[in-house]
């Protein structure tokens, strides 16, 4: 199968920025994968993402090097206009990325821009209001809504694009840990309903085992890890890189350091705890 | 701070008024307004604000435009006040003033019952040009947003021990500085986050661009037009031709 | 010492009271952390703290004074409050000046703001900027830059709204130690957050805020048992709490952190093996 997003020997440097911001990017991202990017603050998470959706060359300028190819075609050569069809994208603030006095005007905003007819309208808001579980706040004003709330609009908006990827950059920041948990669920809903692609740069790993299959993690403008969740989660030196190991991880990495063998790896605590229930009462 | 504002923001509610056409509502607050320039007389201005207030009762509207008169009140007593002084009998200086309010709460009310997106949608049926509309839209869905920034911000300088209101006349105006700077930066990063925002939903994808919402005459908007325009006329007749 | 009694209050433009009946006491050399779901009144309670809000009814004393009788500037030299958002704060033409601001608001002498600025960006290692423009830093050095102008003036209570966000790892570790100094100094610590792994490893007191009012106030390992209050203030438990409730035959209490829980295992292990 060809990748859906592929970088090939990729650099950018912005305008102003004296050294480059994205150094020899390769990567591959494949249709239906759920993907975590972590890195350090400013290694440039925010600077790649903005290349899937054409943001970058075409909002920012600067130096580019390398080629971006998205569903088989070069962003850079694509308008973002026509690419927001294939690339739906949800940013940290909620507040301003809803531009309409209401939730239904707001869904319907990208589909009018490119010229979808009005049945057609209808039902993809239909469609979206039903996914994301949003019917109640259809007749609301931004200001009538909570920032959980406000997300899950965003969402729907892209969603009516009907993209084949979706780009979340640190969407659940400002909400509380059940709020957060929730909005990372209905992702996963996305994911497996629909077999969209996620891209999500997000610092509260804890929220995301069982739901990201891969992780990518950036430094300095470049990519140092890559592979399936489960096994980059182990790498010794995550928290360098500025990641948050979640602790049931972090202890099972100290364990196996101190010479303990378990006879797996569990990435939530329900899971580990039943390993060491089995563990500690096989040797009774 | 935010209660100035109350009398011209518009809040949703349930009422046989909002569910006008929204270009009914503006000829109807239009036709207010004219009349309220043209009228002389205390019996034409009882008859036009008698009319506004029944209109405000029905658009359940009545408690915030009288907010809004009890806020330009000042302005009001200025008015009366100077034309006073500049030597106009008492007389023609309450018919000003009469002016003056009838004029403002004319225009309130369809501020007060016609939200933005009907407003947007009113521009659109005069064939504005939409990046115009857009501008104006985003503009006033802002307001709350930048005025929330504003206090934000005024909390955070003063939690640094600036008091805005104290020294000297020049002291007082510099004071401010600590408050703007972070206001306009904090304008151009959300003016900066908004447009990537559009961008990402295809805005300016092409010229031919659909419109979901529509604007459609109804029987009672038809109703509520003809009633209108009657009453214009009689009211004009009954100034010029049976001067009452 | 803060003290908060029957506290009611209700933004002007709001018909219901968005704090309600708050009784909290908060003396000096404590953490507090103040969690509870989006739009539960945390930051207009804090806010109550250096008397930017003044309640409608009850009343709120720093060291023994009604906000309501004291200027705000006079309440924040002892309490000092650092907001979410840096650049709603950031105004100065180099990092060093922004840092001065407030001393001088203060009216420190001149010798004494010199001293004091040095030191705050030399602990948060900002000191190679201080000719620099402040909004050229990274979210991160802003962060720590809101912070230093804070702890400049050195003021009794410290208080935090949401300081880990957008943070990475290596700056919440800056960011706890500085915590941990300032205890040790006999400060208080009061932290509005959602990081809940981060509210673990600090162990505070914690006070549990729905819908306007206090639900739960008491030491964090109380309060993680009590599912039913952090359910209902959009609290998860920390992995460890979670871990506890799994296997609580077999641990003495909830790991506080990851060094103990590894020795906690390694005894078990061994006892099992
Ligand atoms: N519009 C811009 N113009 C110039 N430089 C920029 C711009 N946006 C980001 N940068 C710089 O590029 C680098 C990478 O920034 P980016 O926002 O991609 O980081 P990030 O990994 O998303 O960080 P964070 O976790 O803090 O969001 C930083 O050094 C930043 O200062
Ligand atoms: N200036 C204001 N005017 C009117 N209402 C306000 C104002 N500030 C906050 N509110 C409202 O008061 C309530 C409590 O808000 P507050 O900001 O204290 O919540 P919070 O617990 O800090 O939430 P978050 O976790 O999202 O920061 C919310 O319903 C909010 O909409
Ligand atoms: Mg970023
Ligand atoms: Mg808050």
């Amino acid at each position: 199968m060809t990748p859906l997003i592929k970088f090939i020997d990729f650099n950018f440097s912005y305008l102003d920025s004296p050294t480059p911001i994205l150094k020899n990017i390769n990567l591959e991202i494949k249709e239906g994968e759920f993907v975590l990017l972590v890195g350090p603050s400013g290694c440039g998470k925010s600077t790649l993402l903005r290349c899937i959706n054409g943001l970058i060359p075409h909002l920012y300028s600067g130096v580019y090097k390398g080629k971006v190819i998205v569903d088989g075609e070069q962003v850079s050569e694509k308008n973002i206009s026509t690419l927001a069809t294939k690339v739906g994208f949800v940013f940290q603030n909620p507040e301003n990325q809803i531009f309409m006095f209401t939730v239904e005007k707001d869904i319907v905003f990208g589909l009018e821009n490119i010229g979808v007819d009005k049945e057609e309208i209808g039902r993809r808001l239909e469609w979206a209001l039903k996914i994301l579980n949003i019917e109640h706040l259809r007749y609301r004003a931004p200001y009538e809504l909570s920032d959980g709330q406000k997300q899950r609009v965003a969402i729907a908006g892209t969603l009516v694009m009907h993209p084949k990827i979706l780009i979340l950059d640190e969407p659940t920041s400002l909400l509380d840990p059940k709020t957060a948990y929730e909005f990372i669920s209905t992702l996963k809903e996305l994911n497996r309903s629909i077999g969209i692609t996620i891209i999500v740069v997000e610092h509260r790993i804890d929220l995301l085992p069982k739901v990201a299959d891969r992780m990518i993690v950036m430094d300095g403008g470049q990519i140092v890890f890559d592979g399936p969740f489960k096994d980059i989660i182990k790498e010794k030196n995550l928290h360098l890189y500025g990641v948050t190991v979640p602790p049931i991880i972090s202890l099972q990495n100290t364990l196996s350091e101190s010479g303990v063998n378990l006879p797996g790896y569990s990435l939530d605590v329900r899971s580990f705890s039943e390993m060491i229930k089995k563990e500690v009462f096989r040797n009774d | 701070m935010f209660w100035i504002a109350e009398g011209l923001i518009y809040r949703r509610q349930d009422s046989v008024f909002h569910t006008i056409d929204p270009r009914i509502k503006l000829l109807i607050s239009m036709m207010l307004f004219f009349l309220s320039l043209v009228s002389s007389t205390i019996v034409e201005f009882s008859i036009i604000l008698v009319l506004i207030f029944f209109i405000g009762a029905l658009s359940k509207t009545l408690k915030r435009m009288v907010r809004t008169f009890v806020f330009s009140l000042s302005f009001l007593a200025m008015i009366f006040v100077i034309n006073i002084l500049v030597g106009y009998d008492i007389m023609f200086s309450i018919i000003i003033s009469l002016r003056f309010i009838s004029v403002v709460s004319s225009t309130s009310i369809f501020f007060l019952t016609s939200s933005p997106d009907e407003l947007e949608l009113v521009m659109k049926s005069f064939y504005l040009p939409y990046d115009l509309i857009f501008a104006f839209v985003t503009a006033v869905r802002f307001v709350p947003v930048i005025m929330l920034d504003a206090i934000q911000i005024l909390d955070s300088q003063r939690s640094r021990g600036l008091e805005i209101e104290k020294g000297n006349f020049i002291k007082r105006i510099k004071n401010y500085i600590p408050v703007l700077i972070p206001l306009i930066v904090q304008a151009i990063i959300r003016s900066e986050e908004l447009a990537e925002a559009m961008e990402s939903r295809a805005y300016g994808f092409s010229k031919k661009k659909t419109s979901y919402y529509s604007l459609h005459l109804r029987k009672r908007d038809y109703f509520a037009a003809t009633v209108a325009i009657c009453f214009m006329i009689v009211f004009i007749y009954a100034i010029y031709f049976l001067h009452i | 010492m803060i003290e908060v009694k029957q506290l009611y209050f209700k933004y002007p433009t709001m018909k219901d009271y968005v704090l309600k009946n708050i009784n909290i006491k908060i003396e000096l050399g404590q953490i507090v952390a103040i969690m509870g779901s989006n739009g539960s009144g945390k930051t207009t309670l804090i806010k109550h703290f250096n008397g930017l809000l003044k309640p409608n009814e009850g009343y709120v004393k720093v060291f023994g004074k009604d906000t309501q009788d004291e200027s705000v500037a006079a309440l924040s030299r002892k309490v000092g409050l650092v907001f979410q958002n840096p650049d709603h704060q950031i105004f100065s033409d180099t990092v060093w000046n922004e840092v001065t601001f407030a001393l001088k608001n203060f009216g420190f002498e001149e010798e004494v703001i010199k001293k004091r600025v040095k030191w705050a960006l030399e602990f948060f290692n900002l000191i190679q900027y201080k000719d620099t423009s402040p909004l050229l830093l990274s979210g991160g050095e802003k962060k720590r830059l809101c912070l230093a102008s804070i702890l400049a003036w050195d003021p009794d209570y410290i208080v935090l709204d949401e300081p880990t966000v957008g943070q990475d790892f290596l700056q919440k570790e800056k960011l706890r130690e500085v915590i941990k100094m300032l205890i040790t100094r006999n400060k208080t610590v009061i932290i509005v957050s959602h990081d809940i792994e981060f509210i673990w490893l600090l162990q505070p007191r914690i006070i549990l805020l729905s819908n306007g009012e206090v639900v739960k106030d008491d030491v964090c390992a109380n309060v993680f048992k009590d599912d039913a209050s952090i359910d209902k203030c959009g609290v998860i438990k920390p992995q460890f709490v979670e871990l506890f409730d799994h296997l609580a035959p077999l641990l003495p209490h909830p790991p506080l952190d990851v060094l103990e829980a590894r020795s906690t295992f390694l005894k078990l292990m061994k006892k099992g093996g």
